[in-house]
């Protein structure tokens, strides 16, 4: 029965409003919850419901996401039959915006054709929750669907199920029938299948602007939010490091934080998301603000609201304070100097 | 060739059901991950594992070696347990046992030479400056020592040596030291010495067949080239209660030698795959170490905390070490212990030592004697 069932993610998402965090990156990658990427999210959930072919269609500055993603031996899918298989797209001329392009799986239709799983779960990359797909299955299977689109309060997830045998028909089909992607034929009232929703209840939020990956990871210290997204039986995985421990010294305050492995944490830390490696000296205040991998804080910085992305360096005293409603950025590798540093 | 089988009896029930290796240790690692982890980083990839005692925790840690780059395909790591040869059943009766049952091995790969370790000690050393040091000195085997304070000198396997470190005298655990270099229980033999003093060892009746009681003294005796190799940095076999605590504790001082951040010589270990720890609003946490997976809400200062413990609202946890998933309840106040794996602490216990000096092991079956609420 779970052999039924071939994962697919649409990684090939450009969104504009996110631009700020995606110079070097796809969306797919951008780093979340001081240690996970957003794909780890929809990558765990499909393992986790025993999906063992997960195939993944990236378009734009896929590096560090191949990077991120290896063999796949994080989330067991280094496989020796199925498992974890990546198609970058073999053109880069066409932009391609929205979900699950069927240009780019034609160009990889092979793939599909010697796949033996009889359903296709295609997903975007850019969702945080933890879900359990096999019930969206069998529901589909019980109420005689042609596609199941899964919504939470209402609005599309963007994942999709279709038997593998009608999504090669709608690819092999596109000129004739216009649609480009999945949401197109959802989308199309007069479309000859059988449209059903699969209502999901738990927490889930997409991430396609800064402000709902602010609210999103603001949201993950709500013990509410976080117990259901951190399941024992059901982990998020991602790609394993080997820091050591965080380290609190002697006169480091901590209050409502999330804070990765291999930090060293000398100052004041306040409602933040705290990466592996993050280093904060004594005497800085960190409020309020997302703190990716490998950036350093110097002494007595006070920051407030603000996206330090990984590797930034922020010299001793500096200043630096965005709002709720607009973080401030900055972006990989930058050095923050200077006395204030307002918005 | 790691020997692994130590059954660790002074650490009571920690180790009940786990070899000594792999008791936990610094809020992430088992102890074989320093050595494991100096294999690799010294550039060695061959490595046998030899188990005995309780081997199934370990054997499952280990696996196929891939958490320290040891999953190869020449070489790698090889777990070694003790087997039934066509004539007899042989346990590893001592450490020249251990490695002589296991001579097979060393025959496949048939090296220039053999380090022989244990895997009881915390400590980082690169094995290659060892072997360099070997080679310089012509040696037949060397033995990796440290100096120890000359008061305690009598608890140690001694080596006497002359101005140019080579080795002229055994003390095992001297009355009057002559000498304050202790033996690590860390050596470097050529192989065929190696293989010629483990089949003589073997044929006579009389020897306990130990490196440290019969093989090093008998090459002494013939006038073998022994040396010592004077080792500099942190060195704590964590044996007791009492020294597991005191080195997990050595690793919250700000100068602590160990440094499990140096990015250059990095202890591996099996990565747990949990969230990140979540501090609460009302949580007080300093002077610490924490791991993935925990939630922390009371006052936790001077204590080395393990991968998915909670430490509910109001519990003070003072100079300790808390296991894996251990829960510590509302309320409570813990001093000077180590709390085992997977223990619940219910709401509102004290546990703290009644003696001065004392370090309590909370356990399942320790736990109701020593609540004093």
């Amino acid at each position: 029965m779970k052999k039924r069932l071939l994962g697919v993610i649409d990684a090939t998402t450009y969104v504009d409003n996110l631009k700020d965090l995606t110079p070097h990156r796809s969306v797919a990658a951008i780093p979340f919850g001081g240690r996970y990427r957003l794909i780890d999210f929809i990558l765990s959930n499909m393992v986790n419901s025993g999906i063992q072919s997960v195939a993944i269609f990236p378009k734009y500055e896929y590096r560090s996401l191949m990077d991120h993603l290896g063999s796949g031996k994080n989330w067991d899918l280094n496989r020796k039959r199925d498992g974890l298989f990546f198609f970058p797209s073999p053109r880069l001329d066409k932009p391609v915006f929205g979900i699950d392009s069927f240009e780019h799986f034609a160009a990889n239709i092979d793939f599909l054709n010697r796949s033996t799983q009889d359903y296709c779960l295609i997903a975007s990359a850019n969702t945080i929750f933890n879900m359990d797909f096999y019930p969206v299955l069998e529901w589909h299977m019980d109420q005689g669907c042609d596609i199941t689109e899964v919504r939470n309060a209402g609005e599309s997830l963007n994942i999709f199920l279709v038997k593998t045998s009608l999504l090669l028909e709608l690819i092999h089909t596109r000129n004739e029938t216009g649609y480009l992607n999945m949401r197109d034929v959802v989308k199309d009232i007069n479309s000859p299948y059988r449209l059903c929703y699969y209502p999901y209840e738990g927490y889930a939020l997409t991430v396609d602007s800064i402000d709902q990956y602010y609210l999103a990871s603001m949201e993950l210290l709500n013990p509410m939010v976080w117990k259901q997204l951190f399941l024992k039986d059901r982990p998020i995985l991602t790609k394993v490091k080997d820091e050591p421990p965080t380290q609190y010294s002697k006169n480091a305050v901590v209050h409502n934080s999330m804070i990765a492995n291999g930090a060293i944490i000398e100052g004041t830390v306040e409602n933040c998301i705290i990466a592996r490696g993050v280093k904060i000296a004594k005497g800085a205040v960190v409020k309020n603000s997302i703190i990716m991998q490998k950036t350093q804080i110097g002494e007595n910085c006070i920051l407030d609201h603000v996206i330090l992305d990984k590797d930034v360096k922020v010299e001793s005293g500096v200043s630096i304070e965005g709002t709720k409603e607009v973080p401030r950025i900055l972006q990989k590798g930058s050095i923050a100097k200077g006395e204030c540093v307002n918005t | 060739m790691l020997l692994a089988g130590g059954q660790g009896s002074r650490l009571n029930s920690l180790t009940k059901d786990l070899a000594k290796p792999a008791v936990p240790f610094g809020g992430k690692y088992r102890i074989i991950d320093f050595p494991l982890s100096n294999c690799t980083n010294s550039g060695i990839y061959t490595v046998g594992v030899l188990t005995q005692y309780q081997p199934l925790i370990l054997n499952s840690y280990i696996g196929i070696g891939s958490a320290w780059d040891l999953d190869r395909k020449d070489g790698g790591v090889t777990v070694l347990p003790p087997y039934t040869a066509s004539t007899e059943m042989k346990w590893y009766t001592g450490t020249a046992s251990a490695i002589y049952q296991n001579l097979n091995y060393l025959h496949q790969y048939n090296p220039d030479y053999v380090l022989i370790l244990s895997g009881d000690h915390i400590y980082k050393m690169n094995y290659e400056l060892m072997l360099e040091h070997h080679i310089k000195k012509g040696a037949d085997v060397t033995i990796s020592v440290i100096p120890v304070p000359w008061e305690e000198a009598n608890r140690f396997g001694i080596l006497n040596t002359d101005e140019e470190l080579r080795v002229t005298e055994f003390d095992e655990k001297p009355k009057n030291p002559k000498s304050n270099l202790a033996s690590m229980g860390i050596y470097i033999f050529k192989w065929k010495m190696l293989e010629e003093y483990l089949e003589q060892d073997n044929l006579n009746s009389s020897s306990s067949h130990d490196f440290g009681k019969d093989i090093l003294p008998q090459m002494l005796k013939d006038n073998k080239n022994l040396f010592a190799y004077p080792f500099k940095g942190y060195w704590k076999d964590v044996g007791t209660v009492q020294s597991l605590w005191e080195a997990n504790m050595d690793l919250l001082e700000d100068t602590n030698e160990l440094n499990l951040f140096d990015q250059n010589w990095r202890i591996y270990s099996v990565n747990p795959n949990q969230p990140p720890q979540f501090i609460s609003q009302e949580a007080k946490l300093t002077d610490s170490l924490v791991n993935e997976g925990c939630v922390i809400k009371g006052d936790v200062s001077r204590t080395v905390v393990f991968q998915g413990v909670t430490i509910e609202t109001d519990a003070v946890v003072k100079e300790s070490v808390i296991m894996p998933d251990a829960v510590i309840g509302k309320g409570c106040l813990i001093e000077k212990a180590i709390v085992s794996s997977g223990i619940n602490i219910p709401d509102g216990s004290v546990i703290r030592p009644k003696i001065d000096g004392e370090i309590l092991l909370v356990s399942e079956e320790t736990l109701e004697e020593m609540v004093t609420n």
